[in-house]
């Protein structure tokens, strides 16, 4: 699950924002022992510079921030990288503010301080599972033409290569055509790898 | 409206029995025939003769009187009362081609103000204008009363008496009624209140619970006032009268007018036991007048002008009664703003509180939990200690999480609450009180499986109010609180031991606790009672009670 020793340095795909210095830190190091190498931050500002350097795969953040709110950051992060997950941790609980962490901003859990260990550790365990699946995804995609991902989408949605074809307006010939392409490029021997490949669960 | 007794209401078509009198009736009704017979006489100087009826007929200001506070079921034993004391005193006789009509004229009166009650009764109860809240009802049953019955003449002497009827012109009629209707209103204005007043007095201890209704909440209030303002109202009265005699005099007769302005003032300034005092002083002043020989229709508008005097003395009374009640009515709406404003405050600041807690909290719960794991590996006292500190952590961060429920996210939202939880919660809030004043709180033990579904910090706050007035008020130091289930509501009660002669006057604001405390819990579909017993006194509150999975 981890690919901790990768080099000299090891890869840290956890960050932890809180204007809490001390919190962080603390959270930090309790999912470092949890098996979730962390990185802690206090600001905003910093945590979105180092996110190019860095290939961090859950974020866990305060909604109480100061200048940026945690749900403004949330918008810069995915704007920076789409497949980072995201996990809420906040003083202030209101349900307005738990339904949009989990609704508007895709957010994994939304926590109420004083923190619940397990509950995080959990919730970072399966963001950092989706941010994982969520690259692969990307990964695979990223070899097909924008008309190869468009039938692979329809492909998968269960359509057969004649619907496809009506759909898009092409002929059925090109959308073998594709399809030969997409199987050829992926390896993929049948519509359940496909399918497969489409969510991000190994090609 | 006053519903001064709950078998009130008119029965239900077809539940004769309703309408026969009870035993408890039996000196009601002897007493009523004695004192309908003494009135009937007393109003007999101003019937005059030529089918006149009475000018001044106080016997239907105590048939109104019964049928107001008694309920509209007594009308016809009522109406039977009359028919014999009317027998009884040769007023009524039952021979002779009239009998029928005569008894039927009998019964009338009792019939139409019954009915008339009724009809306003059941039109207020329905109806939230101004003209139904008390005491108006009371005004327009008076009102209404005489003038259906005046009515209802009309048709019983076309039917019955046709003759006599044909003979008279529809003027004089119209005259002989107005006379009837102007006895009947003042009979009903002058002794009604007087009447209903005392019925209250009767009443009142035996219905502690049952508020008592503005309507008939009438003795003379004779609130302090600067000898300044007594002189001048004196002044306005004596003036008036004056000025009525002064009028006699230059020959132009008894005029109400200046009573008028008389009663009005005083019944602006003083409210309706004032009034009514002013009405029997303006009485003993016209009513030895108009019962010399007077000329019908003279007489006719002198009474006239007496109705009027009484008709606006009485609503300046009221008037000024129900500004009285408005005034209440607001003071105490201020009091709950100015309670719910500090409990506004005081849910911002424990939020605010909270959230500084929570932050260092979290970091503390966490480093805990890291510290007790590693230190198992170390000394048992050193893991001992790192237990502790960590099973404390736990504690506090689940004590931030409810206290959070308390003011903040979750505050409007009902939930299933313990009784034993409310109470635990109470003692924990009053325990350095109590213990400060050498007081005890007892509290019985109490089923886990009482639970009620509502606001937390309200009940608690209701339950604390009554906690705090307990330990004021016990006068052996000891406060019991106790929870038990009785049918489907949980009453949740009070108790301490109360010697009224020792106990010193209600601390300020004792009021308004137990206001807030009937507030909350009537929100909460319960209700709060009070039980005097032998040297205690006890505050129930009783809250319907969740029904619990087994």
């Amino acid at each position: 699950m981890t690919k901790d020793l990768q080099g000299a340095e090891a890869h840290v795909p956890i960050a932890v924002l809180d204007d809490d210095a001390d919190l962080a830190a603390s959270v930090a190091r309790m999912l470092a022992r949890c098996g979730h190498r962390a990185r802690a931050f206090t600001q905003p500002a910093d945590l979105l510079a180092a996110l190019e350097g860095a290939d961090f795969e859950c974020v866990v953040s305060d909604v109480q921030l100061g200048a940026m709110d945690g749900f403004a950051l949330a918008e810069a992060v995915r704007g920076r990288d789409p497949d980072i997950a995201l996990v809420f941790m906040t003083a202030w609980p209101t349900t307005s503010h738990a339904v949009d962490a989990v609704r508007r901003h895709g957010g994994v859990d939304y926590l109420e301080k004083p923190l619940d260990e397990e509950r995080l550790v959990a919730a970072v365990g399966e963001g950092r599972a989706w941010a994982q699946r969520a690259r692969q995804r990307g990964a695979a995609l990223a070899m097909f033409t924008r008309r190869e991902r468009e039938v692979l989408d329809l492909l998968v949605l269960g359509h057969s290569n004649k619907e496809v074809a009506e759909i898009l307006a092409i002929s059925a010939r090109t959308v073998e055509d594709h399809r030969a392409a997409i199987m050829g490029k992926s390896g993929a021997r049948g519509l359940a790898q496909l399918v497969a490949l489409a969510r991000g669960e190994g090609a | 409206m006053g519903h001064l007794h709950l078998d009130d209401r008119p029965a239900r078509a077809g539940a004769l029995r309703t309408w026969l009198p009870r035993r408890p009736d039996l000196p009601l009704l002897l007493a009523y025939g004695a004192a309908f017979a003494a009135l009937h006489w007393m109003a007999r100087p101003w019937g005059g003769g030529s089918g006149f009826y009475s000018l001044w007929y106080p016997a239907a200001g105590l048939r109104f009187a019964v049928l107001w506070s008694r309920g509209s079921r007594l009308a016809p034993a009522l109406m039977v009362c009359e028919v014999v004391t009317d027998w009884l005193t040769g007023a009524l006789v039952f021979t002779g081609p009239h009998a029928l009509h005569d008894t039927l004229g009998v019964l009338r009166p009792g019939f139409s103000t019954a009915i008339a009650i009724s009809l306003v009764r059941s039109v207020c109860e329905r109806n939230e204008r101004t003209l139904c809240v008390p005491p108006m009802p009371l005004g327009l049953a008076a009102l209404a009363a005489p003038v259906l019955s005046g009515i209802l003449v009309v048709p019983l002497d076309a039917l019955l008496d046709a003759r006599a009827f044909a003979a008279s012109t529809p003027s004089a009629r119209f005259l002989s009624l107005t006379g009837m209707v102007v006895g009947d209103l003042l009979g009903i204005l002058v002794l009604a209140p007087a009447l209903l007043w005392l019925a209250g007095l009767i009443d009142t201890p035996r219905r502690p619970r049952l508020g008592w209704p503005a309507c008939v909440a009438w003795p003379p209030r004779v609130a302090w006032q600067s000898p300044l303002a007594w002189l001048t109202d004196a002044l306005v009265l004596g003036l008036c009268l004056a000025l009525t005699l002064a009028l006699w005099k230059t020959g132009l007769g008894l005029q109400p007018s200046p009573a008028m302005l008389g009663g009005a003032w005083i019944g602006l300034r003083h409210g309706r036991g004032a009034a009514w005092l002013t009405i029997l002083a303006d009485l003993a002043l016209f009513l030895p007048y108009s019962a010399l020989e007077l000329e019908g229709a003279v007489r006719i508008e002198l009474h006239l002008g007496i109705a009027g005097v009484v008709i606006v003395t009485w609503l300046a009374g009221s008037f000024a009664d129900a500004q009285v009640a408005a005034r209440h009515s607001l003071d105490k709406r201020n009091r709950l703003l100015f309670q719910a404003e500090r409990l506004k405050t005081l849910r911002a600041m424990s939020v605010a509180v909270i959230h500084e807690i929570s932050q260092p909290l979290s970091t503390l719960a966490i480093e805990a939990g890291h510290l007790h794991r590693e230190a198992a590996r170390h000394a048992p006292d050193i893991a001992e200690s790192a237990a502790l500190v960590d099973r404390k952590a736990r504690t506090l961060s689940e004590l931030v999480r409810r206290l959070r429920r308390f003011g903040g996210r979750d505050l409007d939202e009902p939930s299933a609450l313990p009784v034993a939880m409310l109470v635990a919660m109470v003692r924990q809030m009053v325990a350095q009180d109590v213990a400060a004043r050498g007081k005890t709180l007892r509290i019985a033990p109490m089923a886990p499986d009482l639970v009620v579904h509502g606001q937390e910090i309200e009940l608690a706050q209701a339950l604390l109010n009554l906690v705090r007035n307990a330990l004021a008020q016990t006068c052996d130091g000891l406060v019991e609180v106790r929870a038990v289930r009785e049918g489907s509501h949980v009453a949740l009660g009070v108790s301490n031991a109360f010697d009224p002669a020792a106990a010193h006057s209600n601390g300020p604001g004792m009021g308004v606790g137990l206001m807030i405390v009937r507030s909350i819990v009537e929100a909460h579909d319960g209700r709060l009672e009070r039980e005097d017993g032998d040297g205690f006194v006890r505050f129930t509150l009783l809250l319907p009670a969740l029904e619990t999975t087994p």
